[in-house]
């Protein structure tokens, strides 16, 4: 049993990882954005972190940076939906959701994940027994 | 009233009539005079020769007494010269000669010049001393053949002055002639060239030293009219050249345009369906597992699940597709044309307080890129350098110059590039910055001040041409963004795909 943060700005993937996180035995709570989720680290530490890369207002590199700093300990797992997201931004040879990815890695993310995954993927990367990084 | 104009033939021959004009009448004058006199004198000579031979003889011993005999003698005197009258008084008894012309008087003290007395009759008096007494012989002598001599030998200077003038007209219509011709044959050609037309030689085939030599100048001036034709057309050439490159360029800016537009839906679609299809799937496999084996529901379930998948196999597909799309086009490329369209449309954007400057250093070789994101690039890098002087005056300078990197430390592969170097006058990064600046929503602006994508997109788009990006900067100082492009000639292989951006060399 782990104690797991999702921070999304989607109602409904915070619900569906909440749902089968929680079936598959972890302890799990949830914040809409970074800052939320910094709040509630500080809070009380959790064991894992899942965080969206890409939301309104602060984007989740920054999240994943601030949390890595604070919360050595925590496991951050990081997932995008994927496309080069941002109205005017989007760069097709640019930017890739890959980029996006390692930008994450780079920031202090221990495992990635796009979206969506299979229930598999997710229990995998927050179990630490998917792809490491470090 | 139009200046009177004539040829060079015409003026030669006037000039050639005008001196004769005056110079041959007083050489014609001239020459009767000197004639004139010298056969008058001669004349003048002999006969007076001939009489004083007459009177010697009539003072001897031989002279006959009678007056029959001094007719005689008078006779004799006539025929042996040319005499028409012949006589002498001896005390006051005149003998005349049988052989005088019955109307021929003795013309008196006055006539003893040539010419004189209008009798054609040269006059001679001579004193002839007799025994006791003095006697006198008058002679006339006819001046006629003199004169008939006198008008030949003018009239003979005449027709030889005639045909010397009539040689120096010739002469001179032919050297006018040679003169004009070549001068006629310049005038033709300049008209020709005056037409376009350069095709004719100017050399002059003539042996006037002053005409050839102007003949070779016009040439030269020729050959140098051809050559700086040759120099225009090329230019025009080029610049035509230019334009088609320039209009190339501006469709593949639309076409990526459209490109991007398509792939920001796609992306953006894509993000949101994937959100969506997330609890989908999640949900589904919770349910399923849930369930027990051989339940009613587990076919829905499945069902859900498999269409989840294939959605999310098509969003990938239109991701990919999108991708593709707008995939680099790596050719040769000049970057100077390429830069100058990107400053042109950055200095729409730009306001006046940048102090936008671009500097070339001679020509440079070309790169493998891709225009149309060279020209975002560039956008990129003036966009960030304009932004990092907060919206003050200052400058940002743009160069491209060619370098020969050498193998080091911190320094792109050894070889020949073309470096693009953006400068500007802005805040300037500390170290700290420097290390992130190229990652995706690093920014250092206040949330939506900045995208914090701008340097990311130039650092993928560099790595897709196999360029590599310095960057200096200090705080309070500006930066400088160095983008190292391989020269063409060791080209390097396309790579669409961003890299692991932990490469990052700063």
């Amino acid at each position: 049993m782990k104690d797991v943060l999702i921070i999304d700005d989607d109602d409904s993937v915070r619900a569906a990882l909440k749902r089968v996180l929680e079936r598959a035995g972890h302890s799990v709570r949830t914040a809409e954005s970074g800052a939320d989720g910094l709040r509630e680290l500080r809070d009380r530490c959790a064991d894992v972190v899942i965080t969206d890369i890409i939301m309104p207002g602060q984007h989740g590199v920054d999240a994943i940076k601030a949390i890595a700093k604070e919360f050595p300990r925590a496991r951050i797992v990081a997932i995008s939906g994927g496309g080069n997201y941002g109205v005017g931004e989007y760069k097709p040879n640019a930017i890739t959701t890959t980029a996006y990815l390692t930008a994450a890695r780079n920031a202090g993310a221990h495992a990635v994940l796009k979206k969506p995954f299979e229930t598999r993927d997710l229990l995998d990367a927050i179990g630490g027994a998917g792809k490491e990084d470090r | 009233m139009a200046p009177l104009r004539l040829s060079i033939t015409s003026t030669l021959a006037l000039v050639v009539l005008g001196i004769h004009a005056l110079l041959l009448p007083a050489l014609y004058f001239g020459l009767g005079i000197v004639i004139r006199d010298s056969h008058t004198e001669l004349f003048v000579q002999n006969v007076r020769t001939l009489s004083r031979h007459l009177a010697e003889e009539m003072e001897g011993g031989d002279v006959p007494e009678s007056k029959r005999r001094v007719a005689d003698f008078l006779d004799l005197a006539i025929l042996r010269g040319e005499g028409v009258y012949a006589e002498l008084v001896d005390n006051g008894v005149s003998t005349r000669s049988n052989l005088n012309s019955p109307d021929l008087h003795w013309a008196g003290a006055e006539d003893f010049e040539f010419g004189q007395g209008g009798d054609f009759v040269y006059w001679i008096k001579l004193p002839v001393e007799r025994p006791g007494h003095s006697a006198e012989l008058r002679l006339g002598f006819d001046e006629r053949p003199i004169s008939a001599q006198i008008r030949l030998a003018t009239r003979r200077i005449l027709v030889a002055l005639a045909v010397y003038l009539t040689i120096a007209l010739s002469m001179a219509l032919a050297f006018g002639i040679a003169l004009s011709r070549p001068v006629l044959k310049l005038k033709r050609d300049a008209r020709r060239i005056a037409s376009g037309d350069y095709s004719r030689s100017m050399r002059l085939d003539t042996r006037v030293r002053e005409l050839h030599e102007l003949g070779a100048d016009l040439e030269n001036m020729r050959g140098e009219l051809v050559g700086v034709g040759q120099r225009l057309s090329a230019e025009i050439d080029e610049r035509k050249r230019g334009e088609v490159k320039h209009a190339e360029l501006e469709r593949r800016l639309r076409h990526r345009q459209r490109v991007e537009t398509v792939g920001t839906l796609a992306g953006g679609i894509a993000h949101e369906i994937n959100n969506a299809l997330l609890p989908i799937m999640l949900l589904a496999e919770s349910a399923l597992a849930e369930l027990p084996e051989g339940s009613a529901m587990r076919p829905d379930l499945e069902g859900i699940l498999s269409s989840a998948r294939r959605a999310k196999e098509i969003v990938a597909k239109v991701l990919t597709f999108s991708r593709e799309a707008g995939q680099a086009q790596l050719e040769r490329l000049d970057l100077e044309p390429v830069t100058r369209e990107a400053l042109r449309l950055f200095g729409m954007l730009v306001p006046s307080s940048v102090d936008v400057r671009f500097d070339i250093d001679g020509p440079c070789p070309p790169v493998i890129a891709d225009a149309a994101l060279t020209v975002q690039l560039i956008m990129n890098l003036c966009t960030n350098g304009y932004q990092a002087m907060n919206g003050q005056f200052g400058k940002l300078s743009l160069s491209l110059r060619v370098e020969r990197v050498e193998a080091g430390e911190g320094q792109p592969a050894a070889g020949d590039y073309v470096v693009l170097s953006v400068t500007d006058t802005g805040h300037g990064m500390d170290a700290a910055t420097l290390e992130h600046i190229f990652e995706p929503f690093f920014t250092t602006r206040e949330v939506g001040q900045g995208s914090g994508l701008g340097l990311a997109v130039v650092h993928g788009i560099a790595e897709s041409f196999g360029a590599t990006i310095l960057v200096e900067s200090a705080v309070g100082r500006g930066s400088t963004f160095r983008v190292y492009f391989p020269v063409a000639d060791r080209a390097v292989g396309s790579t669409t795909e961003a890299r692991d951006l932990s490469g990052v060399r700063v």
